[in-house]
């Protein structure tokens, strides 16, 4: 039976373990406080794992139980992230892909994300992951305004980020 | 914004890059040990609930009893002990209660309070026991002055120096001054370890719960 289960779900995260990887790259500055978060999370996942009944996705519940291990567990890191640590982040930007400006672009944006809060980054993973805002508000635990709200005021604060 | 739509292109486009974990990495990982701040702050509480039960509960045998009955505080002492054990009984089941809560599939929002919950608990439980502890240190005080040995000789010498009424406000001045001193000490290096363990978790919170106003 444990085995079973054992089985049932390192499966579901191997075939789910994406989500993981993104929040873990929004939260860390390199690649082992990366490891770190990430093994942080299946732990938390694993350990949950048991309540989970399948009355939502696996990948639904997942988000949930990632993002509260992201924003809760413990990690002191106030270094500020410069622009040359930029490149320790998994996240590259492929430059066929875009015309200059637009990968210019991109840089500045994730290097803007990665300045938010740790609420303020839960709400743009969120929204990124193309979430609707009844969602968003169920994850975090506050009202669906008041999710509309705080991510109007996670726009503008990325706005002078990007234009002091 | 058009930068953020931008962004979510690109974003929905990042599973190639992304790091590919194989089954036997994730099968390892679910055995590691955790090394969340809730796990700290279970460590830590039950060393404060076993540190202060101790403090409170040990020094207490047949000898101090005795001398307890000469001082006339035997009867308030016991008092006192019998509503510690209470409250200790009381605080492990609030704590045990609290802790059981904390449940990663909740609401970020939820979560978090119930992990500031179980904190809370544990710092009212050590300021119940300081009480207890100063309210202990009074009585024997007390006692030890007004019946102790040697009580007459320092009676004496008070009503001799001036008048009682000074010794006695002069003693529980230096008194307070003393007990301010110590719970000032705990109170610092409390802040400085739950500061560092809950910093981030409290702001986070705040910031969650602001939007509510």
């Amino acid at each position: 039976m444990n085995k079973e289960l054992e089985h049932k779900f390192v499966t579901e995260l191997q075939n789910n373990q994406n989500v993981v990887h993104k929040i873990c790259s929004l939260y860390t500055n390199n690649r082992e406080a990366h490891n770190d978060l990430f093994q942080e999370i299946t732990i938390q996942l694993w350990k949950a794992y048991p309540k989970f009944r399948g009355e939502s996705k696996f990948s639904t519940w997942m988000y949930r139980v990632s993002l509260n291990t992201a924003i809760t567990l413990y990690r002191k890191s106030k270094k500020r992230i410069k622009t040359q640590d930029y490149d320790s982040v998994i996240f590259k930007i492929k430059a066929d892909e875009y015309d200059e400006t637009q990968e210019q672009q991109l840089k500045l944006m994730y290097n803007a994300v990665k300045q938010l809060g740790d609420i303020d980054k839960a709400l743009v993973f969120l929204y990124l992951e193309d979430k609707d805002y009844s969602e968003i508000a169920e994850t975090l635990g506050i009202t669906e305004v008041n999710a509309r709200v705080k991510m109007n005021r996670v726009k503008n604060k990325l706005r002078t980020i990007l234009n002091p | 914004m058009d930068e953020l739509e931008l962004l979510k292109q690109d974003w929905q486009k990042k599973e190639g890059h992304l790091p590919k974990l194989s089954y036997d990495d994730i099968y390892n990982m679910i055995w590691k040990k955790s090394s969340s701040i809730v796990k700290w702050i279970f460590y830590i509480s039950i060393i404060e609930f076993v540190f202060w039960a101790l403090i409170n509960l040990i020094p207490y045998n047949s000898e101090s009893a005795e001398l307890e009955k000469t001082w006339n505080t035997y009867g308030i002492s016991t008092v006192l002990t019998v509503v510690n054990y209470v409250v200790l009984i009381y605080f492990i089941y609030k704590f045990y209660r609290n802790y059981k809560r904390i449940s990663y599939t909740e609401s970020s929002k939820k979560l978090m309070k119930a992990i500031l919950d179980v904190k809370r608990t544990v710092t009212q439980y050590v300021w119940f026991n300081i009480g207890i502890f100063v309210a202990f240190l009074i009585i024997t005080l007390y006692g030890s002055l007004k019946y102790g040995p040697n009580s007459e000789k320092i009676m004496e010498a008070a009503s001799k120096a001036g008048n009682e009424v000074l010794f006695w406000l002069m003693l529980t001045g230096i008194f307070l001054l003393a007990v301010a001193m110590v719970l000032t000490l705990i109170w610092l290096f409390y802040k400085l370890l739950y500061g560092i363990l809950l910093n981030r978790l409290r702001r986070n919170y705040n910031e969650l719960k602001k939007l509510e106003v």
